[in-house]
């Protein structure tokens, strides 16, 4: 069967570096000693604390309730005794609120009692219930995402995974289809939608395979970049724009990312919370590199060690390296959102000092959304960030990186947009 | 302590060096055939004008850096950041004199105003308002009566210009537009006895280093082509509709030369990829329609006076992001 891949205009192919992991399936990362979670994991206000110092708590127990209607509940990722309430580093060089647990070799769970044949209100009250966040890298909660404000249609399970070096996706979609599609089924029944399509990047033959043998649509993706974005994704699967300003659900569609999909079956059949998920440790830093299933809050230390340790990494990326935060060190922790750890040499970030902008167009030519970077780096220097937006279009920018990627004179461009959106949003 | 910085943190390998030499690369061709057609001279003008534009840079980053602070600091610096725009700078504009000048002089004082003035002053690499080639070659055009005299090329031992087939009035192509003999297209095409600058001739080996261009991904093909074809059509028009001038307009001169490798320069162009299409579209006319009133060649002069429009063509075009709505411009009317 030859299916022709499809893709949107412009973006950009960069080497996908996936395959030190993509055919390696996902290891139990070992007990950690120390588990740290970050009270805000998710878009939307942190969580609120419900258990106190000292406390024992089991697997699965909810330690913080959402405050507010865009937050998501925290639960204990393994049994143990809270040790500490209060900020801790989060990796970034700031401090974030947390709650500490020694884990015990306990192994008692708290799991909810499993739905049989569920409701769509059920569905939507248990995702809630379960604090399940998207897991592709924004992290909305998607208790949330599923009451959406327009009617839609079409539920697309993002399994683009455009992202180099990491392959948490894929190693889940190759392991866990059966999963991933009554996931699919559960979401499309919350939201009322009978299209399920799974839209996946051409380089994972194996995880397309998989779902042509199930009766989910797959739509099989160029590789490109950002193909993965969510405009980007829903114009290849449907043919749809998002109007600017707009929601997904304005043009009739949800998209969910496969890790959640598989968060939400285990959600509704085991009543399992999002304590844990695969998290892809790689570059050329790393002495072995591993897709690790890890619990959320252990900290990047134990990862690092599970994967032989660190080698000339210069460069510590918590997410993808296109769109992921720099650490400052290894006292990051998994959090619902992580989707990897990469440990970058000299090489391979290539942290080459700015040269002054040639106006090739590159970044222009590349830009998914049609904008004009190297304008609104222009006038953010000078601080005018109202033409920057006018003359650059700033506020449609979906911050992919491409434009500072293919930078022949290494402008931070995509810094400097963020620079610029963050100021006009201070100044509205 | 890891190095901090906002995303990508990777990024591609393309360089500004690496496109400069590609550049260079693709100039290649055009100034093998035009030391092979002009001699030795066309040799050492190519040579004088490398080293003039370099040296200006060098200089100017000596003086602008301090050098008597730390000298060897500061050129392993300039060598550091040396990104081969001066010496594709000199280079254009060695191969737009004629083989036959003055002096030596010549070269020199072109590439100290081009590198020098044109573009040092104004800020460096990225901020010249014209292509600093375009301007040397004016600057020398309006100050030594040699560059109005080319000599023709021949495929005649190197070292000998055939002074007996010197041209006044500039290229064939003034020729032909004054009304005198024309050579063959076939001639025009390879350059063979044609009059004209030591890269301009050999239109072959123009397109090979253009065709360079293209796959390296340096320039869009259809700018340069857009160009040409503007004039052509133009020329044509303007002789009522006379398809005979279509080839003759296209091959004589400095177009093929300054379409491929002077109109494209980055610097001096819009922004915007529809913005690209109205500044080539513009040259072309302006090109067609200056050559037929003015009656010498003015490629040259209408990509600086087009260089001047690029702010004005940048300011007038915003972008349109995927999912623009055209309704609500409508809606602010």
């Amino acid at each position: 069967m030859i299916v022709k891949p499809r893709a949107f205009s412009r973006g950009i192919h960069i080497a996908g570096h996936k395959s030190p992991t993509e055919h390696l399936p996902a290891e139990r990362l070992p007990a950690p000693s120390e588990l740290v979670l970050p009270l805000s994991q998710s878009v939307g206000a942190p969580a609120t604390p419900v258990v106190t110092v000292g406390q024992t708590i089991r697997r699965g127990e909810c330690i913080a309730t959402r405050s507010g209607a865009v937050s998501a509940d925290l639960h204990a990722s393994m049994a143990g005794e809270v040790t500490f309430i209060g900020p801790r580093p989060d990796g970034r060089g700031g401090m974030t609120p947390c709650i500490v647990i020694a884990p015990s070799a306990a192994r008692e769970d708290a799991f909810l009692a499993p739905l049989h044949d569920p409701s769509p209100e059920e569905i939507v009250a248990r995702i809630g219930e379960c604090g399940i966040v998207g897991m592709g890298g924004a992290g909305f909660p998607t208790q949330v995402k599923l009451t959406p404000p327009a009617p839609v249609d079409t539920l697309i399970l993002n399994g683009a995974e455009c992202e180099p070096y990491l392959t948490c996706d894929d190693v889940l979609m190759q392991t866990k289809s059966e999963e991933i599609v009554r996931g699919a089924k559960y979401l499309a029944k919350a939201l009322g939608v009978s299209r399920v399509l799974i839209a996946i990047e051409k380089n994972k033959p194996e995880a397309i395979g998989k779902f042509f043998e199930t009766d989910l649509e797959v739509v099989v993706l160029k590789k490109q970049y950002p193909m993965g974005a969510e405009k980007q994704l829903i114009y290849c699967c449907t043919g749809r724009k998002v109007p600017l300003g707009k929601l997904p659900a304005n043009v009739g569609v949800i998209v969910q990312n496969v890790a959640t999909a598989f968060a939400v079956c285990e959600a509704v059949e085991q009543g399992k919370p999002l304590i844990e998920r695969i998290v892809t440790v790689s570059g050329g830093g790393i002495a072995q590199p591993k897709n690790l299933i890890c619990p959320v809050g252990a900290p990047l230390s134990a990862l690092a060690e599970a994967c032989g340790g660190e080698q000339n990494a210069v460069k510590l990326v918590a997410g993808g390296p296109m769109t992921g935060a720099a650490l400052t060190g290894e006292e990051a922790v998994v959090t619902k959102t992580t989707g990897g750890f990469l440990f970058l040499t000299r090489e391979e970030t290539n942290a080459d000092e700015p040269t002054p902008c040639i106006n090739c167009g590159r970044c222009a030519d590349a830009c998914p959304m049609k904008l004009m970077p190297m304008q609104t780096e222009f006038y953010t220097n000078a601080k005018e960030y109202e033409n920057a937006a006018k003359y650059g279009g700033v506020l449609a920018c979906i911050e992919c990186g491409v434009c500072s990627y293919v930078c022949p004179a290494r402008r931070p461009l995509a810094q400097a947009i963020k620079t610029a959106k963050a100021e006009l949003r201070r100044k509205s | 302590m890891k190095i901090l910085s906002t995303a990508p943190h990777i990024k591609t390998r393309r360089t500004t060096r690496s496109i400069m030499l590609d550049v260079l690369i693709a100039l290649l061709p055009a100034s093998i055939a035009g030391i092979v057609y002009f001699g030795w001279q066309a040799a050492v003008i190519i040579v004088i004008s490398l080293a003039a534009a370099v040296l200006t840079e060098f200089v100017w980053y000596l003086i602008e850096h301090k050098v008597w602070r730390d000298a060897r600091e500061t050129v392993r610096a300039w060598a550091a950041q040396f990104d081969c725009t001066s010496l594709v700078t000199g280079l254009l504009l060695a191969l737009c004199l004629p083989a036959h000048i003055d002096g030596w002089y010549m070269p020199l004082l072109g590439s100290i105003f081009a590198v020098g003035v044109v573009k040092m002053l104004f800020g460096g690499t990225g901020k010249n308002i014209v292509n600093p080639a375009i301007a040397g070659r004016i600057f020398l055009f309006i100050s030594f009566t040699a560059m109005t005299v080319y000599p023709a090329a021949n495929f005649g031992p190197l070292g000998e210009v055939s002074l007996d087939r010197l041209q006044t009035g500039a290229t064939t192509l003034t020729s032909g537009l004054q009304g005198g003999e024309m050579l063959s297209n076939l001639d025009l095409f390879l350059g063979t006895g044609v009059a004209g600058c030591i890269g301009e001739t050999c239109k072959l080996a123009l397109l090979v280093g253009f065709v360079y261009l293209c796959v390296r991904g340096v320039v869009k093909w259809y700018l340069p082509l857009l160009y040409i074809a503007v004039t052509g059509l133009f020329a044509v028009a303007l002789e009522g509709f006379d398809f005979t001038w279509f080839l003759p307009s296209v091959l004589s001169g400095g177009l093929i030369l300054g379409a491929c490798f002077m109109a494209t320069d980055y610097v001096t162009t819009p922004k915007s990829k529809l913005g690209n299409i109205i500044y080539f579209v513009a040259l072309g006319l302006l090109t067609a329609g200056l050559r037929k009133t003015t009656g010498i060649e003015v490629v040259s002069f209408c990509i600086l006076l087009m260089n001047f429009t690029v702010f004005l063509i940048d300011l007038a075009i915003k972008p349109r992001p995927f999912g623009y709505v055209r309704s609500k411009k409508e809606a602010k009317k």
